[in-house]
């Protein structure tokens, strides 16, 4: 039985993040690993920074996952992404959707966007492995943008590191979405399972 | 999506919220009555009891605010019911009042008070360690340690403010709340009781002799509870022989402190209490402690309660022994396994398990890569259009007096027009201050004053200071940003909705009326997405000689989508004319609607964003702002 596996999962309010970390809490129960998760919710969903942690394994108690602890980063947004950094441990992977959300206070000109390249060399830079891809596009392909958290979601999948079997994972996305919405989420699943899977083999 | 978990059987391992294991801890424990307010993080609570009324024949409420919510609860307790009230820390301080003299009373049905301490003000205008309330209050106390004991330490405390005959406080804190985690069910109860009520008014009628019969008897309640809590199993003391370190973790500090110490590899080198009931401490086990040790830090989240106590009893018994707390665990901030560790590891000596400096400085090295990213108001949000027309009637008519019109604040979704451009949040103190401080900057000062304050909270607290004014002669203009929900928690029903937390049919009481009712005599109602009009009733409202009161009325953006999703309606957003388009830039100077778009100097509209509601179209001074498919900008 798994030990301890961390992943922090970081976005955008409205990205689906908690979403995904209901998704894969349930799969992870119905595994019977102990789980343990955390998010933030209020304030944040309106538009803030979203970030939430699902652990598993029999040496977990804490909701967090400790600073330097984390075995995988979904960033659904690329600085979002570089936000949560610090909670990668050393050998840690970081699954990154390139697709940049601006905030409204950069046209305001209150803040800058840095420039994507800048942001994803850094990630490169700082962590051991980086899987990095346009999953909104995928989601596009899969029927809608709204998906792009399962993109995500079968990206951490497609690292190999995920103790959860994927036909657990789905068998959760069909039981919480209609047949349809299933069908559409679980096409943007197995992209971002592709893509990430064969990335993976590159690194 | 909270489920019905009144059809969890017992023995069924599930994965849930803190909140959720909460609600479902209360039905297994016989509640009959619950109420509350929403606040976060504690809202899930009595929504998933809501879910769950109807399977289990319970009665549920969303009561006016905190105070209610408490006294709802507290007329069941009388009657032999077992009750809830469940809210967030400062909610607390709204029921406080109460809160005390049912400390007196004791109960007949067990009573719990949960209160969701937010601490690092996530979602709050402050933080606040409810254990303080608790104490003047002689209400003990159980903090869980995780999500499985958050579900059943609640059904316990049912049991326990019956055998003690006191009301209970189930202390959690946000990453309690709304962690989540592998929870395995237990059985709920079969048997209803049928609530009496009975006259005492020695028991019941709070006067000066029944207050002062009553102080006696809670004391020796307390002392009763103090020696019991060393027995029971929301404690438990594990002595390592020559251990020179005891650690002392509270609530949900006894996780970390269980990560920190494995990762220093201290596990079963230093003694570890955990304690479960953090008011009264299980003074026996602590005294246990301090005397097999030679060091003790104690670890806990927010203030040093528990640390106080544990010094008193050093104190008090004579033991010479260091005890640590503060002066390692921080005051400021969550709690966190880093941050138990570096405590550790500084008392004992014992090498970091990582080198922590090194991920502060990758935090430094890549900060200034990171936008800020503050949370704003939804796209289409009615409440931007309602500010950009108090803003623009308010500085027309501040023009007479020379200064800049005020507005005070309260709390809600509008709570964010703080931000840029908007900036009409002058002050944000507690739910219906906004009115209250009105009042006084009226007697203070000369300027437009407009307190502008949520329906939810109108009703929670902003009526009192309504009347206050209009008694006082407080020349103030009330806004009631009414979008017909309680939307910052997640769109739970209030007195202005027409329906309950269980969706039965009631009166909706509105803003307006209450105000013709309080004796205000310019009252009146704006649509927000109609901005000349809008602008022209707050103008009048501003020069009106004595208290005014503006409510704008529009149903929050994110119900009307949802209902028009189920309804089968497309949502057809706007876009902008490149050609008619001058870049004046007017549409996000002053609105910002998310939506709105600046590609290099180019300004375009997200159709994924849009929701279509037209107010962009409105302000853009060079009509380049128009409907998809339409070419002349005409509103739907």
């Amino acid at each position: 039985m798994v030990r301890e596996f961390n992943i922090v999962i970081a976005g955008v309010g409205g990205q689906g993040t908690i979403l995904m970390t209901e998704i894969l809490g349930k799969a992870a129960t119905i595994e019977g690993l102990k789980v343990r998760g955390s998010e933030i919710l209020g304030m944040a969903v309106r538009g803030g920074p979203v970030s939430s942690t699902i652990r598993v394994g029999s040496e977990i108690h804490g909701p967090l996952v400790p600073e330097g602890k984390g075995d995988v980063l979904v960033g659904l947004e690329p600085t979002e992404a570089l936000r949560n950094i610090t909670y990668l441990s050393k050998n840690g992977i970081a699954v990154i959707n390139t697709r940049p959300i601006i905030p409204y206070t950069v046209p305001l000109g209150l803040t800058k966007y840095p420039h994507i390249k800048n942001v994803l060399e850094t990630l490169k830079r700082k962590s051991r492995s980086v899987i990095a891809f346009d999953a909104t596009k995928l989601a596009k392909e899969a029927g809608t943008p709204v998906v792009v958290n399962m993109v995500m979601l079968g990206a951490l999948s497609g690292t190999g590191k995920l103790p959860i079997k994927n036909e657990t994972l789905k068998k959760v996305m069909k039981a919480h979405f209609s047949k349809e919405m299933a069908r559409i989420n679980i096409k943007a699943f197995d992209l971002g399972f592709e893509v990430s899977r064969n990335l993976a083999k590159r690194n | 999506m909270l489920r019905d978990l009144a059809k969890g059987l017992p023995g069924e391992r599930v994965f849930l919220l803190g909140n959720e294991a909460i609600a479902r801890g209360a039905m297994e424990g016989g509640v009959q009555i619950a109420a509350a307010y929403p606040g976060t993080p504690s809202t899930e609570i009595l929504e998933t009891l809501a879910q769950a009324s109807k399977h289990l024949g319970l009665y549920v409420e969303w009561s006016t605010n905190e105070k209610v919510a408490l006294e709802v609860a507290l007329g069941a307790s009388i009657c032999g019911l077992r009750a809830m009230a469940s809210m967030k820390h400062v909610g607390v301080n709204v029921a406080h009042d109460s809160l005390m003299t049912a400390g007196y009373m004791g109960v007949k049905g067990g009573l719990v008070v949960v209160s969701a301490d937010d601490v690092r003000a996530w979602s709050s205008q402050n933080e606040q360690d409810n254990r303080f309330t608790a104490k003047q209050a002689y209400l003990p106390v159980l903090e869980p340690s995780n999500v499985q004991e958050a579900k059943d330490w609640t059904a316990d405390a049912f049991e326990l403010s019956e055998k003690f005959n006191q009301v209970f406080m189930l202390r959690t804190v946000t990453r309690i709340n709304h962690a989540r985690g592998d929870v395995t069910l237990g059985k709920l109860p079969k048997k209803h009781r049928k609530g009496v009520f009975r006259k005492d008014p020695s028991w019941l009628t709070h006067v000066p002799t029944t207050a002062r019969k009553n102080r006696p008897l809670m004391i020796q309640r307390f002392k009763k509870i103090s020696q019991a809590v060393n027995r029971l199993p929301y404690n438990s003391l594990e002595l390592v022989d020559e251990a020179k370190l005891g650690v002392i973790a509270c609530g949900l500090s006894y996780a970390y402190t269980l990560e920190a110490t494995k990762w220093l590899g201290l596990d079963g080198k230093v003694s570890l209490l955990k304690v479960g009931t953090t008011h009264p401490i299980p003074e026996d086990l602590v005294k246990r402690l301090l005397s097999s040790v030679e060091e003790v830090l104690v670890v806990e989240e927010l203030e040093p309660f528990v640390e106080l106590h544990v010094k008193a009893i050093a104190g008090e018994e004579n033991i010479k022994i260091k005890v640590h707390g503060k002066d390692l665990i921080p005051l400021i901030g969550e709690l966190s396994t880093r941050k138990v560790t570096e405590a550790l590891a500084e008392l004992t000596k014992a090498k970091l398990p990582i080198d922590f400096s090194r991920l502060d400085q990758l935090r430094k090295e890549t900060a200034p890569l990171i936008p800020s990213r503050p949370p704003a108001l939804c796209p289409g949000c009615p409440h931007r259009a309602s500010f950009y027309a108090i803003k623009t009637a308010a500085k027309s008519v501040a023009k007479n007096y020379g200064v800049e019109p005020i507005y005070p604040g309260d709390i809600g979704c509008y709570s964010l027009a703080v931000a840029p451009p908007l900036e009409t949040v002058d002050t944000l103190i507690s739910m219906g201050a906004s009115i209250g401080v009105a009042n006084g900057l009226a007697h203070v000062v000369r300027a437009p004053i407009l307190a502008c304050i949520g329906d939810s909270t109108f009703f929670h607290a902003g009526i009192p200071p309504l009347i206050n004014a209009v008694y006082n002669h407080a020349k103030i203009t009330v806004i009631v940003l009414d979008n017909l929900t309680t939307a910052m928690t997640g769109f739970q029903p209030h007195p202005g909705s027409g329906f309950t937390a269980t969706g039965v049919k009631t009166t909706q009481l509105k803003a307006e009326n209450v105000a013709k009712g309080c004796g205000v005599r310019f009252v009146e109602v704006a649509d927000p997405f109609d901005s000349r009009g809008a602008i022209d009733i707050v103008q009048r409202a501003l020069m009106f000689e004595g208290p005014s009161l503006v409510v704008f009325r529009r149903k929050c953006t994110l119900m009307e989508l949802q209902e028009k999703r189920k309804r089968g309606e497309k949502v057809v957003p706007y876009i902008v004319d490149a050609e008619k388009c001058k870049q004046c830039g007017v549409c996000i100077k002053t609105f910002a609607c998310p939506a709105i778009i600046k590609k290099d100097k180019n300004y375009a509209i997200d159709d994924l964003l849009c929701t279509g509601c037209g107010f962009c179209a409105e302000i853009c001074p060079y009509e380049a702002i128009h409907l998809r498919g339409k070419e002349h900008g005409e509103r739907i």
